[in-house]
């Protein structure tokens, strides 16, 4: 077992962390509040192979390792969550289940667009009534001659306003008993593809997450992913994985309100002495940085036991909840730290604080992680 | 095809750089290593011949077995081959002797190269010496303190600022730079260059004995300068506070430090124009 990032892992985190400080850190503020996409960044990043992080390199990927690609993630998070989650989503549910269920045909159509980031990739399976409840979707496609005909709302979709593909999980007929679900690749240029007006939401305010509506959308057959019916074992894959990078991202709010919160207590001068030296917040400092250090084992192993080629979906939903968790306790005691300025938007916490909150409810609540680990531990045998 | 060299360091990261003040010693071991920032330039110069003209570029660099990491990254930004040179022995070398040592080490794994680049001096040192020297000791042209490159056949023309002034110097193959950090800026590593740069390329490693250096060849050839003592320097700290109406504050303000800060305006206003008429 292995604790120490080898060359690797160092050079891929020192050389993202150098994009992002150039390049995210100068606008993170400002695209947060004016809620802004910034394109000319992702124009940049493109090149750099952030896109394709685990696409095979014929494809035009980087074949990253696991570890490499939630390293990549956190070091996006670190300094801009919003766009750490353009990132994550686009390479880890809309690129990954292609990598794992699409035929040659549709790998050798779609892999190298998304890799070199011509198009932006999201995954849309929330509905106004299905959301942890993803058995309960009511979009609906119906085979006709000309493909299948795709007809629903999908809401929250990150990356939806800009994105050139969705996933899109629908209704294809009923087993017995229960409904069956199938995923399509959609392409944004089809007719009948709509999108909504952009959220306004609390947090990751620059990922333009929208509603995307499917009007009598026509999608050839070919663009069927998997067979009809394998809706929920790509949809639970696809989860699987896409919760590593939520991880990740998590991971990476936390470290940067971290830092943030070592470096004002440093300079913050009360009672004529730096609050850095108050025994108060140095047990606060002491608790943020054992719980990164530690939502940061439980992520890699996750990561690890994935490239391992081993099931990692339990692994991955501990990573998750307790990144999110860990997410939200720093934010806060960062924010706790700054005191009164740290509610303020001239600090980068207060982002930060309003970035964790909805780790903990995306891909998956916290209620439902722990219900996927009690599923996990309690059918297993033995210890 | 060109034979580019390029030499460079690793060096602490500075805003990460632990000092001891007691001991007036820097806490190396501590910090995270970078490759130096004028080094980068100089491989930045070699990418850019390497697009234009058919080039390859070795890179390399003499250090701790943690220097591996920026001949990774200079792989990864498109360097051809690399070269560690890691032994305890060498360790401690001054300028004068880590010029001797990439001396050997380039005759013995690239005698045929046409230009060596270097970065125009170490954040760490700042000595600026290494380039230099190199160049006294492979007898080459050289010029420091390199803005621009151009190549036509075998003859090389760098421009440079020295003291106010541009100039343009052309000298022949074989020959050695200093890239400042005017231009050239370097480029991001890309994720799948960092992949490949693992993956497809080996580091040669030499050792001391392999460049025919021992433990009494470095003692009479070896380190000529002696570090005595490391201090920080202290400057005296203290606002002053000119009062009075604005057009007095002025001109007080200008008695009094016009001297200090003349220079600082003159020469930016003089880059502006330089800038401007580019």
């Amino acid at each position: 077992m292995q604790f120490n990032p080898c060359t690797k892992h160092k050079l891929i985190r020192d050389s993202v962390r150098n994009f992002a400080e150039t390049e995210l850190a100068p606008i993170a503020a400002e695209i947060d509040r004016k809620a802004i996409f910034p394109r000319d960044v992702m124009e940049k990043m493109a090149p750099l192979n952030y896109f394709g992080l685990q696409v095979p390199k014929e494809f035009g990927g980087a074949a990253l390792d696991s570890i490499s690609a939630a390293i990549v993630v956190e070091e996006l998070s670190r300094v801009c969550a919003a766009i750490g989650l353009c990132v994550t989503v686009h390479n880890g549910v809309a690129v990954f289940p292609l990598l794992k269920f699409a035929s040659n045909e549709q790998k050798k159509e779609y892999l190298p667009k998304l890799a070199s980031g011509e198009f932006i990739g999201a995954f849309s399976l929330t509905e106004a009534n299905a959301g942890s409840d993803s058995a309960s979707v009511e979009t609906t496609a119906i085979k006709s001659n000309k493909g299948y005909i795709l007809n629903g709302t999908k809401i929250f979709v990150t990356n939806g306003g800009v994105c050139n593909l969705a996933l899109i999980f629908a209704l294809t007929g009923f087993e017995p008993g229960k409904p069956q679900s199938s995923v399509f690749i959609v392409e944004s240029k089809y007719p009948g593809f709509l999108r909504g007006e952009l959220e306004d939401l609390c947090g990751m305010r620059a990922n333009p997450v929208s509603s995307l509506f499917l009007e009598d959308c026509c999608v050839p057959e070919n663009n069927l992913l998997g067979k009809i019916g394998d809706g929920m074992k790509i949809g639970l894959s696809t989860l699987d994985n896409g919760r590593i990078g939520v991880a990740a991202q998590a991971l990476g709010i936390a470290q940067g309100a971290f830092e943030a919160a070592v470096k004002y207590a440093r300079e913050r001068q009360q009672f004529k002495k730096p609050i850095a030296s108050l025994q108060t917040v140095q047990n606060y400092i002491a608790d943020m940085a054992t719980e990164i250090a530690a939502a940061r084992l439980l992520l890699y192993r996750a990561c690890s036991l994935k490239d391992a080629g081993t099931p990692f979906g339990c692994e991955a939903s501990m990573a998750k909840l307790y990144c999110s968790s860990v997410a939200s306790k720093v934010t806060s005691l960062a924010v706790q730290i700054h005191g009164g300025y740290g509610y303020s938007k001239e600090y980068d916490v207060e982002r930060y604080f309003r970035d964790a909150k909805v780790t903990e409810i995306y891909e998956g609540t916290s209620e439902i992680q722990r219900m996927v680990i009690a599923r996990s531990i309690l059918s297993q045998l033995t210890f | 095809m060109l034979k580019l060299v390029v030499c460079i360091k690793q060096i602490p990261r500075v805003t990460e750089l632990p000092w001891d003040e007691k001991t007036g010693t820097l806490r190396r071991d501590l910090a995270a290593g970078m490759m130096n920032p004028a080094c980068k330039h100089a491989l930045e110069a070699a990418l850019q011949i390497k697009e234009t003209l058919s080039a390859k570029i070795t890179v390399i660099t003499m250090g701790p077995p943690s220097a591996e990491e920026i001949l990774r990254e200079a792989l990864a930004l498109g360097a051809d081959e690399a070269i560690l040179i890691c032994d305890r022995l060498l360790a401690g070398s001054d300028t004068f002797a880590t010029s001797l040592i990439l001396k050997e080490a380039i005759q013995k794994k690239c005698p045929k190269f046409d230009l060596i680049l270097c970065g125009a001096y170490t954040a760490d040192s700042e000595t600026a010496q290494v380039g230099p020297q190199l160049a006294e000791e492979l007898d080459l042209p050289a010029a420091a303190y390199v803005e621009k490159l151009e190549i036509e056949g075998r003859t090389l023309r760098v421009r440079r600022l020295v003291d106010n002034f541009r100039e343009t110097l052309e000298m022949e193959f074989p020959a050695l730079v200093t890239i400042s950090m005017e231009n050239y800026k370097p480029r991001y590593t890309g994720l799948a260059g960092l992949e490949n740069a693992f993956e497809e390329n080996d580091i040669a490693v030499l050792d001391a004995k392999s460049l025919g250096f021992n433990a009494a060849s470095i003692e009479t050839k070896g380190s000529r300068t002696k570090v005595r003592k490391v201090f920080l320097r202290k400057a005296p700290k203290g606002n002053v506070i000119l009062q009075g109406a604005a057009s007095h504050v002025v001109n007080e303000f200008l008695d009094k430090y016009q001297r200090k800060i003349g220079t600082v305006i003159g020469k930016s206003i003089e880059e502006k124009n330089l800038n401007d008429k580019k």
